[in-house]
């Protein structure tokens, strides 16, 4: 009795926490140019937290799960989709990797990447015993995905994915230390977004080609049988480069949950990995990105396969008829200013080129900066669904 | 109901008294040097010869290009609104309407009740005038009232200046001493003017019926050329140097109608 | 050897002092005696002009408070920087501590001095400008250290070549394509040199906090614009006259006083809406004017015309960078570096200019955008498309907004204009003429 008021109190405060959070920063931030920007930090914050949940109250003790190993179980969400068995949980097209314990979702490349061991039946997989056949699983992520995608867009992008707040964290540091950020030439910048979708279609090739005995039963490349070389250590293709997976890690040790001499020591010797899950071309990557996320903005947003998956399910016939979140523009209001081209991360030049209408793109994170900078009245607009929910005001009034 | 108006042109000075909306009396003057005193005595005359006293008339509106001299009034109105108001008066299906003045031209659309919807003036360019008609005369050594007939006997028109029709002037000389005819000199004149008011119409857009006003519209040849020139028929009013100030006067009526 | 050093000025005449002050005394009593008409005529025609726009009357009279005020400062060490065209980065200016303020030229009797150098063809703006300058006329232009000159239309471009003999100019070149890449670079190279021209000028280096504030103050100016052109979107409260002359103002007074004094004006006039102290009859047709610019003070002559005629239209709006464009547009500002601020200021002022000296593949879309923007916003029954002669631009970009205000129904009228006196009983006939069409539809 007293676990379950223990537990609704829990939940009450929780969702009290966040309501009081975004009514804080609507109401309190006075300054139009700043509100939706401070909102969206907020929403970062909390979605870190979710993403991460089981880090954040595992110590606490508040989890019901109790912890095995070094760290925290998972506290997986999702983990039955419409009755069918779903184990890793709900897949969400942002960075809330896979690897780190004590997560509550799934990133879905790695679902796309994984769950072809084994591909017809049920049976073991990396480690895990599967209940379901790979076809069904890869169906419910590529299911989820397109919902995901066509619901909300790369709203994922500018307001939940971990990674996109590490990088808004980059850009504050820069901001501090006044230094100037560049832009990339709008040739190199479309080339970027091209490249995302290559980057898909290599993730997808190099999935089949080690994953091939499970599919068509015969192993292309020597390494990728089971338990051979290949599908010992290089699995999840992508994930040996992505970026977040090394972030995961002061995540994990800052709270105290992971021994870092424990993650440092668990490697098996390979000269790429140095960690537990961590490789050094993960690390490498994550140097670069950080650097260009200091030079640039919103840099890995740009060639995201992520973003590109998104894209292909939310901008693409048919599915652009379909997509919920979209940005308009009104023709005649526009004076062709150019704040809202220059004050997008990601580099979006259509909401600046287009007269007029609906200038949804793929390349946009839907951050809503552009909107809350333009200083014309019911110029740019966001709709949900058809209904405006936000649209440019003369940021003039109320601002000091 | 009596109203009059007045139409205080840059050349002459018309009144119109309207009674119960039909002229009773109608005045022209030239303007001078004192053209308030001009329509003052203008005025007393159309008053005698309608046989009433100042107070019979009830509300007087000025028009013309010095409306605000105008003796009198009680209201004003512009030339173009006047005019509209005219065109419809006298032919209930004009629509567009010109009016032709000592040194401007005015090309003006409206609607079936008289109201504005469009309108053009040209008071740039001299051969779409008046006085551009007299000058010619006088070149011509021709009376004003018999160069129009004259006109309509030629078989052809002369060639005259196409750019400046002022230049046309000594033109007109050198075709004289030529000998050439001079119905064909004179046709030449009109068609030339013609040609400067029918494009003026044209950017207006031509809608039948067209009705011309103003002095010159009494004059035949300028009507025949006129017709010519913008391909439809054109109607011309019973005295049609008074259209401004009737229009002037029925506004009147209807001002004191509101 | 060309021996052009030899000849001397460029362009300018000698002419002897005392020729010099009569014209100058002559042209400055009737500026001054036509600017106290103007404001008679307002107050004429509505007789509870707001309380406010007294301080703008002291500010319109050229020779009044205002020059007493740029004449001290510059006594006592501030360097007075004058432009022409709106184009100038006043944020710039104001960051360095000098004075901006604007030079152009609205008097009718400069413009025949002007014409003993240039033709009489050329715009009367520019003749005015150089009449004023032969003879010591105009007390901004007197006034300023340096003269920014920006090289938007063809007469703009010489004025600058022919001031310079009296008058450092400094020279910005807007590409008249604003939205290919290459323009920005080249705008941008241009504001910055003209950067470092005015830190060497005033030797004050532009620091971030100043540059900060400059900016900060110039939005709080927008906002006070944009808050009395909003006000002018309903009835009639202020006469269109009255806003002309407040933004007008803008260009010459002291920006931190003029905004104080804008808001207080329109408090005062949201005061009036509560109390539904119209200046004119809300039915009143709503006039629009765009085109060439309308200097003070012999200019008032359109607008005279037209919120005095019979009948009476009410200037609801306008696309005049004498007036509704000054201040329209704010700087916006992501990250309060150097950098960002500057290029800020840089895209606010090319890429927000709907002056027909721009083109791209589509046409001035710009200015066509920004007048449809106000037809519906302002409720504008007709619009006057004013032109003087020898503006080519405005007057070949003519037939495309007619084609287009045709398609939306809304009567536009052709006036072009001189910078005389005679024709105004001319445009009398016309303007009394074309609000009479507005009443009539209105009617309907």
């Amino acid at each position: 009795m007293m676990g379950i008021i223990a537990e609704m109190l829990q939940a009450i405060i929780a969702v009290g926490i966040v309501i009081a959070g975004i009514l804080a920063t609507i109401v309190g931030v006075k300054d139009r140019t700043k509100k939706i920007s401070c909102l969206r930090v907020f929403v970062q914050t909390i979605s870190l937290s979710i993403i991460f949940l089981g880090l954040i109250i595992g110590p606490f003790g508040l989890t019901k799960y109790p912890p095995i190993g070094n760290a925290p179980r998972d506290m997986l969400i999702g983990t039955s989709i419409l009755g069918a068995p779903f184990p890793d949980g709900l897949s969400v097209p942002t960075m809330a990797c896979y690897y780190p314990s004590g997560r509550t979702m799934t990133c879905v490349l790695w679902q796309i990447q994984s769950y072809i061991f084994p591909f017809w039946d049920a049976g073991k997989g990396w480690g895990v015993n599967y209940v379901s056949s790979g076809l069904e699983r890869l169906a419910i992520t590529f299911g989820l995905l397109m919902v995901m995608s066509i619901v909300l867009g790369r709203f994922f992008c500018g307001w939940i994915c971990p990674f996109g707040f590490y990088m808004d964290l980059i850009t504050r540091v820069r901001k501090i230390m006044k230094v100037r950020h560049r832009n990339l030439s709008e040739r190199l910048n479309e080339g970027l977004r091209q490249l995302r979708y290559l980057i898909i279609a290599a993730i997808l090739l190099l999935s089949f080609i080690f994953g091939a005995e499970a599919i068509v039963g015969i192993h292309l490349v020597s390494g990728t049988e089971y338990k051979g070389f290949i599908y010992q250590y290089f699995s999840a293709p992508f994930c040996q480069i992505c970026p977040m997976r090394p972030l995961c890690v002061p995540i994990e040790g800052a709270l105290g949950w992971m021994n870092l001499n424990y993650v440092f020591s668990q490697t098996t010797g390979q000269f790429y990995e140095i960690g537990y899950y961590v490789t050094s071309l993960n690390v490498l990557v994550l140097i670069l990105v950080t650097i260009g996320a200091f030079v640039l903005r919103r840099f890995w947003c740009r060639f995201c396969p992520l973003g590109g998956l998104i894209a292909v399910f939310n901008r693409f016939v048919p599915f652009k008829w379909a997509s919920v979140v979209r940005l308009y523009k009104e023709e005649e209001k526009c004076t062709k200013c150019g704040i809202c081209k220059r004050v997008c991360t990601p580099q979006v030049t259509e909401v600046y080129e287009e007269k007029g209408g609906d200038v949804t793109t793929s390349g946009c994170i839907l951050c809503f900066r552009c909107v809350e900078m333009c200083p014309y009245e019911d110029c740019l607009k966001i709709n949900v669904a058809g209904k405006t929910v936000f649209k440019s005001k003369n940021w003039l009034n109320l601002s000091k | 109901m009596i109203t009059a108006g007045i139409d205080m042109g840059t050349q002459s000075i018309k009144i119109a008294i309207l009674k119960d909306n039909e002229p009773i009396s109608q005045v022209l003057v030239s303007s001078g040097f004192e053209p308030t005193k001009a329509a003052e005595q203008a005025f007393e005359e159309a008053l005698r010869k309608a046989q009433l006293s100042r107070n019979n008339v009830k509300h007087i509106t000025a028009t013309g290009a010095a409306a605000e001299l105008a003796p009198y009034s009680d209201s004003t109105i512009s030339v173009i609104g006047a005019d509209a108001r005219a065109g419809v008066y006298s032919f209930s299906t004009a629509r567009t309407l010109i009016d032709i003045g000592a040194e401007e031209a005015r090309a003006v659309r409206c609607d079936e009740k008289g109201k504005l919807l469009n309108f053009v003036i040209n008071e740039r360019c001299a051969a779409g005038a008046g006085t551009f008609i007299e000058a010619m005369a006088r070149a011509l050594e021709l009376k004003l009232e018999d160069m129009g007939p004259l006109s309509l006997k030629a078989e052809k028109a002369s060639q005259i200046n196409a750019t400046c029709v002022i230049f046309g002037e000594s033109d007109v000389v050198t075709l004289i001493h030529r000998q050439e005819p001079k119905p064909e000199i004179a046709r030449a004149i009109y068609d030339a003017m013609a040609e400067r008011i029918s494009s003026m119409v044209y950017r207006l857009g031509v809608n039948p019926d067209v009705v011309l006003v103003g002095g010159v519209a009494k004059d035949v040849g300028f009507v025949t050329s006129l017709k010519k020139k913008l391909g439809t028929n054109v109607l011309v009013p019973r005295d049609p140097e008074f259209a401004s100030a009737l229009g002037a006067a029925l506004i009147a009526a209807r001002r004191m109608e509101s | 050897m060309t021996g052009i050093d030899e000849i001397g000025m460029k362009y300018f005449l000698e002419i002897p002092q005392k020729e010099i002050e009569e014209i100058r005394d002559t042209i400055k009593a009737t500026s001054i005696k036509v600017t106290a008409e103007n404001i008679e005529r307002m107050k004429k025609t509505t007789p509870n002009r707001p309380e406010t726009m007294t301080y703008f009357d002291g500010i319109s009279d050229f020779f009044g408070q205002r020059e007493h005020e740029i004449r001290v400062a510059k006594e006592e060490g501030k360097k007075v920087i004058g432009y022409m065209c709106m184009f100038a980065p006043i944020e710039l200016i104001l960051a360095a501590d000098a004075i901006p303020v604007q030079v152009n030229s609205g008097w009718f009797d400069a413009t025949k001095l002007g014409d003993r150098i240039v033709p009489v063809e050329v715009c009367p703006i520019i003749r005015s400008t150089i009449g004023a300058k032969m003879v010591g006329l105009s007390p901004y232009l007197e006034l300023s250290d340096t003269i920014i000159n920006t090289l938007t239309c063809d007469g703009m471009t010489k004025l600058g070549e022919i001031l310079s003999d009296h008058k450092p100019i400094w020279t910005m070149c807007p590409p008249r394509v604003k939205d290919s890449p290459q323009s920005m670079v080249l705008w941008r190279e241009e504001l910055k040199t003209v950067k470092q021209k005015i830190e060497d000028l005033t030797g004050n280096k532009i620091t971030e906090k100043e540059f900060r504030s400059a900016i900060e103050l110039r939005q709080r100016a927008t906002k006070a614009f944009r808050r009395l052109q909003d006000i002018r979107k309903g009835s009639p409260v202020i006469m269109g006259r009255d806003a002309m002359l407040v933004n007008q103002t803008s260009a010459w007074d002291d920006i931190k006083r003029w905004t104080q004094k804008t808001e207080e004006l329109c408090d005062e006039l949201e005061k009036r809406i509560q109390q539904k102290m119209w200046a004119y009859p809300p039915d009143t047709p709503r006039v629009m004017i765009t085109g060439t610019p309308m200097v003070w003070p012999d200019n008032w002559k359109l607008p005279n015309l037209i919120e005095e005629s019979n009948p009476q239209g009410v200037l609801v709006a306008d696309e005049l960078c004498s007036s509704d464009r000054l201040l329209y547009d704010p700087v916006g500002v992501d990250e309060w570096t150097m950098d960002d601020m500057f290029n800020a200021v840089a895209e606010r002022y090319l890429l927000t200019s709907t002056c027909p000296c721009f083109t791209s593949k589509d046409g001035n879309e710009d200015r066509i955008n920004w007048l449809l923007n106000r037809l519906k916003e302002f409720r504008v029954d007709g619009v006057i498309y004013h032109v003087v002669r020898g503006c080519m631009l405005y007057a070949m970009e003519y037939t495309r907004i007619k084609r287009i205000l045709d398609h939306r129904n809304v009567p536009v009228y052709y006036l072009d204009t001189e910078y005389t006196r005679e024709d105004v009983g001319q445009m009398k006939t016309r303007v009394e003429a074309f609000i009479e069409m507005l009443k009539a539809k209105v009617e309907i």
